[in-house]
């Protein structure tokens, strides 16, 4: 009876063919990149600002939780309506508003996919940084609502370095401009603070954002090692001889069989770990940048070093960076993306750990992953027919989150908390630092209608203090 | 209540480390001040304070204790002075970790030892704490290049107004472990709790550094040179403007302005900067100074505290889309013309961001200096930008609010500051709308 009456009411706000509500689509609609699965009562394609307030206002009257979705690339269950209700689909929302480069911003609607507005800005000789790897499927308000960050942000930072300000619609269903085109708008930094809530404090509708001059120049490097301790100790080794590379990505051999079987970019198949290294700025000391670096490969064990000649042998190199998450998709029928930070030098000892974990519950692990940042991405290959495997899974990824907090990291470096991590913040976070970030949730949304059974775990019993 | 909570403070401190009256605060004298010195005493230092629901003002190097307005109460003032160790350091992952009352000169010269930096560079920089840093947001030239605070803070410990102690972020660069609650305490003013530790992220030292500083017959010329640099590849990590009252301040010949920019990096993009911003300034019509190393340091520190120790300052910042700034400085010119003052501008050229110093003029009217002031905030509001006041007088504070047009989002604003500090014990009053 009320199901109906709320999908009645949202019908007339976005008109009849703009909401889904047949068995066959919601079941698209209940899950994501994660492994679990949840049904939502409705799926709503918003197109303005006005009607996603109108939806979630209705959202409010009937009491009904709502999850914002744009590309659903996320892989943590971030988009799961987990407590039912509305998807709220944001992907109609893909316009460019306007380019202003005078100022240097650009705003754009939330549904717009992140490689677009790259396409945009580049014949202009302007770029927007944060790439992330699924940057052709993923939205800017996906982006903004996980603070993706991406091969470039080693040097350049992630998201929300390059937010200037956002449009949103709180869980109330009020619209507020946060942020703006100038500098240190007075007032706490709820842009700041918006960036990363991955939907759990409103929806962003609209996004202003930094962009900036393209590099003169780029000069990308592929070293070939024929063990990871040596590919990792050379990222350390990279920085500590005072250069910043604008990248410093790696992949193993697993990934790399993978990527070649699919992609033929002419990667060695018979190495331990590749290191795809990318120095950018002017022209004038790239050449010796590069050449340092790969003396510096070198001494630490790699056995070749090539140096792209021109743009499309870099194309490649990056096509086979970009297309790994992909092509792994052979090596099994399911994988989990495992996502945890530790400090840079601790690379070589958490990936022997993460070996280690491989061979305790018998599952194959390749990696592919931020090297610069620290960030791993240990993909877990498994069969998801197999139940056993997937207990295994969950448990393997578990054990190297821990592992990334003992190292003195995190538990997720880019893809958030979603549903996935929720017992992980414990291994980070003490329940006063729980509690503050729950204290923000409820300002914001006391009526827990936003994304409601994300990012926190659940309430630990009172103990003796 | 006073005596009860002296006792209490010097039970938790020590005695002689409680006293009163403390230094005035924008011209409010706190009843009592204290120092604890570790960050479990600034714990139960809040803790008493807010079971005797006692205003706190936390204080860090005192710089700009005339940011905002004046505090509506103040019973106590929390120094943070002792609490200036270096908590962690780890070089080979480029961040530190220190605690909040230490001087930022401090922890720029440990860093150097390793060759690292934190390349943040506020006004005043030999007084400022990291904790007032963090929490009033300052912001130098370099931010150019190099962004502001919230680009290189990785973590913090915070002191919450009921006393409670929660970290925020971690020591990786990328952390995405629920929201970024650093952004909620950076720039906060110290209105949401007293920051205690702060984590930042470094970066490896320049193997070079030059400047060159360019006098210019009229500010058109000199933007013109402005424009001309962002539409190139060059990356300098600043670029200054100085009107003609700013220009006499450093020395110089009388009516021209100047363009300063500051360059680092290896050898080769210095030079190549060098050469490229020398031709940059002489065929827009001005001079090209080179200055080489701790010439160029040298040369920057002056521009950067330029408007450092006047007398009296009324001093504001503003901030406006790039495009606008131009305009701002003109406008700020005319008007304090016309009030029979004197404006000095300098301009983070290419970020948006200018601070203008009112000064008396030949024949100065007292009271003008508030049109001036409405008026600019009229131009910067209008640009879609703000105006914010450092320092004023009292009198003059009385009638003009610091900050300006409620930002989007104060409701919001408003209710994460009762939520956080419900008693509206910390730093009250004096930040955005009341808060
Ligand atoms: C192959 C692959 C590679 C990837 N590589 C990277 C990488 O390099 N770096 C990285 O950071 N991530 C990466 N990801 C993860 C993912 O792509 C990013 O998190 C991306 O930003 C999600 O965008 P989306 O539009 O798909 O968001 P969705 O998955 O639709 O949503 C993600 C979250 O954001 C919320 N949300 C969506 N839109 C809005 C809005 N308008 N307002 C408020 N909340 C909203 C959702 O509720 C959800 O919680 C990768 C994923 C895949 C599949
Ligand atoms: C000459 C001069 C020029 C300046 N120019 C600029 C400028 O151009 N741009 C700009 O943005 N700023 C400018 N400032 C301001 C100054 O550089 C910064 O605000 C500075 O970072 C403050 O540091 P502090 O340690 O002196 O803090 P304080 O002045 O002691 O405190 C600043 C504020 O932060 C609060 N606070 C201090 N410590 C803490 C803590 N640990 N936790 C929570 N709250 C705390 C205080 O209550 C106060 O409200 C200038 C200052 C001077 C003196």
């Amino acid at each position: 009876m009320s199901e109906q009456a709320f999908i009645r009411d949202l019908r007339e706000i976005v008109g009849g063919s703009n909401v889904l509500a047949s068995s066959v689509d919601l079941q698209l609609y209940q899950y994501d990149g994660y492994l679990e699965e949840h049904r939502p009562e409705a799926v709503v394609f918003v197109q303005s600002t006005e009607e996603v307030a109108k939806v979630v206002q209705c959202c409010n009257r009937h009491g009904r939780p709502f999850v914002p979705r744009g590309g659903g690339t996320n892989l943590t269950g971030g988009t799961i309506p987990f407590g039912g209700g509305a998807v709220i689909e944001m992907i109609r929302m893909n316009r460019l508003l306007e380019i202003d480069i005078p100022n240097l911003r650009a705003r754009v609607q939330p549904g717009m996919f992140n490689l677009e507005l790259g396409n945009a800005l580049a014949p202009l000789g302007y770029q927007f940084i944060p790439d992330p790897a699924s940057q052709k499927a993923a939205t800017l308000g996906g982006n903004v609502a996980e603070n993706a960050g991406g091969p470039h942000c080693f040097k350049y930072g992630v998201t929300s370095n390059h937010v200037l300000g956002l449009t949103v619609v709180l869980p109330d269903g009020r619209v507020e401009k946060l942020g703006g085109k100038a500098a240190d708008i007075p007032g706490f930094d709820l842009t700041g603070l918006f960036v990363g809530s991955e939907g759990t404090l409103g929806i962003c509708t609209e996004v202003l954002v930094k962009v900036v001059r393209q590099t003169e120049s780029v000069k990308t490097l592929l070293a070939i090692y024929d063990s990871i301790e040596e590919g990792s100790e050379t990222v350390s080794a990279i920085v500590a001889a005072g250069m910043v590379p604008a990248t410093l990505e790696m992949m193993d051999q697993l990934v790399i069989h993978a990527v070649e079987a699919s992609l033929h970019c002419g990667l060695p198949m018979d190495c331990a770990t590749l290191l795809l290294i990318e120095v950018d700025g002017l022209r004038d000391d790239l050449e010796s940048q590069a050449a340092a670096i790969s003396d510096l490969c070198r001494a630490h064990g790699a056995r070749e070093v090539r140096v792209a000649k021109d743009d499309a042998e870099r194309a490649l190199l990056w096509a086979g960076r970009r297309g790994a998450f992909g092509a792994v998709a052979r090596l099994a029928p399911s994988f989990l993306v495992c996502d945890g930070t530790v400090p840079r030098t601790a690379l070589p000892q958490v990936l022997k750990k993460v070996s280690q974990v491989a061979a305790k519950y018998d599952l194959r692990i390749p990696n592919v992953f931020h090297a610069g940042d620290g960030n791993l991405h240990p993909l877990i290959l498994f069969d998801w027919r197999d139940a056993d495997m997937k207990a295994r899974v969950l448990k393997a990824g578990m054990e190297i989150l821990s592992l990334c907090a003992e190292l003195g990291g995190t538990i997720s470096g880019e893809h958030g908390v979603g549903l996935e991590k929720l017992d992980a913040m414990r291994l980070v976070m003490s329940e006063a630092d729980i509690q503050a970030q729950r204290r923000v949730k409820t300002t914001f949304d006391p009526a827990n209608l936003a994304n409601p059974g994300k990012i926190f775990p659940a309430k630990e019993v009172a103990c003796e203090r | 209540m006073n005596a009860e909570l002296r006792s209490r403070l010097e039970s938790i401190v020590g005695p002689g480390l409680v006293y009163g009256p403390g230094e005035p605060v924008d011209g409010v004298r706190p009843t009592l001040a204290v120092r604890p010195g570790t960050q479990d005493e600034v714990s139960a230092v809040v803790r008493a304070c807010a079971e005797a629901g006692a205003a706190m003002i936390p204080l860090g190097g005192g710089t700009s204790l005339g940011l905002g307005n004046p505090p509506a109460r103040a019973d106590v003032l929390v120094h943070l002075d002792r609490l200036d160790r270096v908590v962690e350091w780890d070089p080979a992952n480029l961040c530190i970790s220190a605690e909040a009352g230490m001087r930022l000169e401090a922890l720029q010269a440990l860093v150097a030892k390793d060759r690292t930096v934190l390349p943040l560079d506020p006004p005043g920089l030999r007084r400022v704490t990291l904790g007032g840093m963090v929490a009033a947001n300052p912001s130098g030239p370099c931010r150019l290049q190099y962004g502001t605070v919230r680009d290189w803070v990785l973590g913090m410990r915070v002191v919450l107004p009921d006393g409670e102690r929660i970290h925020c972020g971690g020591r990786v660069i990328k952390n995405v472990s629920g929201y970024d609650m650093n952004k909620l305490f950076i720039r906060s003013l110290g209105c949401l709790g007293i920051i205690t530790e702060v984590t930042f992220k470094l970066l490896p030292m320049p193997a070079r550094r030059a400047a060159v500083i360019g006098r210019f017959p009229d500010a058109a010329t000199a933007w013109a040179v402005v424009g001309r640099t962002l539409a190139s590849f060059l990356l300098p990590e600043a670029l200054e403007f100085l009107n003609v009252e700013a220009a006499q301040l450093l020395g110089g010949p009388p009516g021209t302005c100047v363009l300063a920019v500051s360059l680092s990096g290896s050898s080769e993009t210095v030079d190549r900067q060098v050469r490229d911003f020398t031709g940059f300034f002489q065929d827009g019509g001005g001079t090209a100074d080179v200055l080489q190393e701790a010439a160029a340091s040298r040369a920057w520190e002056g521009i950067r505290d330029l408007l450092e120790g006047a007398y009296d300052p009324i001093l504001c910042r503003i901030a406006v889309p790039l495009s606008a700034t131009p305009a701002l400085v003109a406008a700020a010119e005319g008007m304090a013309r016309e009030a029979g003052l004197k404006a000095v501008v300098t301009a983070h050229a290419a970020t948006g961001v200018l601070r203008v110093l009112l000064a008396p003029g030949a024949d100065p009217h007292p009271g003008e200096a508030l049109m001036v002031l409405e008026g600019l905030r009229r131009e910067a509001e209008a640009a879609e930008g703000s105006l914010v006041l450092e320092a004023a007088p009292r009198s003059l504070k009385a009638r003009f609010d610091a900050w300006g047009t409620p930002p989007g989002g104060v409701d919001m604003m408003k209710r994460l500051k009762t939520e956080f500090d419900p008693l509206g014990i910390c730093n009250p009053g004096r930040f955005v709308a009341g808060i």
